[in-house]
């Protein structure tokens, strides 16, 4: 394995991006990624927050302190994680996060892996989606994910713009990816609209870092109130309004998570009035 | 730089710091328990900041400065922790160490809040938290002139 460290956009060419390594480098471990070439893109990727705009290279830590932010966002990067991985971790990678799911984790030949079935679905699954789960039952673990879906932020490669929304796809038959990145496409900045008041909570099996069982990020602007919400479908998961909830498809060991997100949709919404 | 000296090792890239600290520096006081980023246990400073050295490649360490819990043999906490019985196992202390270090070089009195929210990424599984906050509130009360 070679590192290259490349001064400007224009020199990465191919590889395999690493920011704070905080994900990379426990999935290379795993042997869940493999790559004969890493790509240091610390020194390429903007950093830093300016007016609405946040660079991809910015670590939680900071963002979780930046009182220009959306409370959502600072929020969410608050809870993300421990304070040594938001220290290391930036808000770039944390939104391309892999799914925590074990079957995935431990390469079972899953659905998500290009096989055919969902281990979840029939196994232990508490940790699973309530929404979005027909064929791929992981949960997304972002929680800064579902707060920039909340207040509606747009994000910036080296190749295009897009909603965030639109980043992330639920794995077809065709394309088991959860993003819509093309290989080596790299989230450059993100555009965050201020609303004006935003919200986020999540409940944890630890009162201090843990991922979420159910996140909830609620977003007020003018008369209009978005809700995203984190650990409850592969992909960070966009609610019409609170009783979308009542769509959820859980699993019989996910059904809690109905029951859990229920009070927090509430709370957030009280949180925003 | 670790703990004031220059180093340089030549070891393949993939390399975890804690791996090199410990393999090839022979600094063995930094802990590696969970290997994934979840325990705290290789918690070491760079540049005065608590990372993990577990899932820091050393490639990308550069010129900074690495603090262990070899370089802290003299920082009161070690003293406090030794007073406050906040050890059982041991093994999570060094990490402990190195994060409440930090947290006091940055916040030279904390309040308990503070406290946990800086210390909520180090695991010890034998529950000794309530004397390792009882250790930084130990140093923090001298900070405050007793």
């Amino acid at each position: 394995m070679e590192l290259r460290q490349p001064s400007s956009l224009a020199d990465v060419d191919g590889g395999l991006p690493l920011a704070g390594g905080t994900e990379v480098v426990p999935l290379l471990r795993d042997g869940l990624v493999e790559a004969e070439t890493l790509v240091d893109i610390r020194a390429v990727v903007p950093k830093g927050v300016s007016g609405t705009t946040i660079g991809a290279g910015t670590l939680l830590a900071e963002l979780e302190a930046d009182p220009e932010i959306p409370s959502a966002l600072r929020e969410a990067c608050r809870l993300a994680a421990s304070p040594q991985l938001r220290s290391m971790g930036t808000i770039g990678g944390n939104l391309l996060q892999a799914t925590r799911c074990w079957y995935w984790r431990l390469k079972y030949p899953c659905f998500l892996h290009g096989g055919s079935t969902c281990h979840a679905r029939q196994g232990e699954h508490r940790e699973h989606a309530i929404f979005g789960n027909e064929q791929c039952a992981s949960a997304h673990p972002s929680d800064p994910a579902a707060a920039l879906l909340a207040v509606g932020a747009t994000v910036r490669t080296d190749r295009r713009e897009l909603p965030i929304g639109e980043l992330y796809r639920l794995p077809t038959e065709d394309d088991r990816n959860v993003t819509a990145l093309e290989p080596g496409e790299l989230i450059l900045e993100l555009e965050v609209p201020r609303p004006e008041a935003s919200h986020y909570l999540k409940a944890m099996d630890r009162a201090r870092w843990a991922f979420p069982l159910v996140g909830v990020a609620a977003a007020r602007f003018g008369d209009g109130v978005r809700l995203a919400l984190a650990g409850v479908a592969p992909i960070p998961w966009a609610l019409d309004s609170a009783d979308a909830l009542e769509q959820a498809t859980p699993l019989p060991g996910t059904a809690y998570k109905v029951e859990l997100a229920r009070p927090l949709i509430r709370r957030a919404l009280d949180a925003i009035a | 730089m670790v703990n004031g000296g220059l180093h340089e090792v030549d070891v393949p890239v993939g390399t975890t710091l804690a791996d090199a600290l410990r393999d090839v520096l022979g600094l063995t006081g930094t802990k590696i328990a969970c290997g994934e980023g979840h325990c705290g246990a290789c918690t070491v400073q760079l540049d005065g900041v608590p990372v993990l050295s577990c899932i820091t490649l050393v490639h990308t360490v550069g010129e900074r400065e690495v603090t262990t819990i070899e370089g802290l043999r003299e920082h009161p906490l070690v003293q406090a922790f030794v007073e406050a019985d906040a050890t059982q196992c041991g093994f999570c202390t060094p990490g402990q160490i190195v994060s409440a270090a930090a947290l006091l070089a940055a916040t030279p009195r904390p309040g308990h809040d503070e406290i946990v929210h800086a210390m909520s990424g180090n695991l010890c599984r034998c529950g000794t938290y309530p004397k390792i906050e009882r250790a930084i509130e130990a140093v923090a009360a001298e900070n405050r002139g007793g």
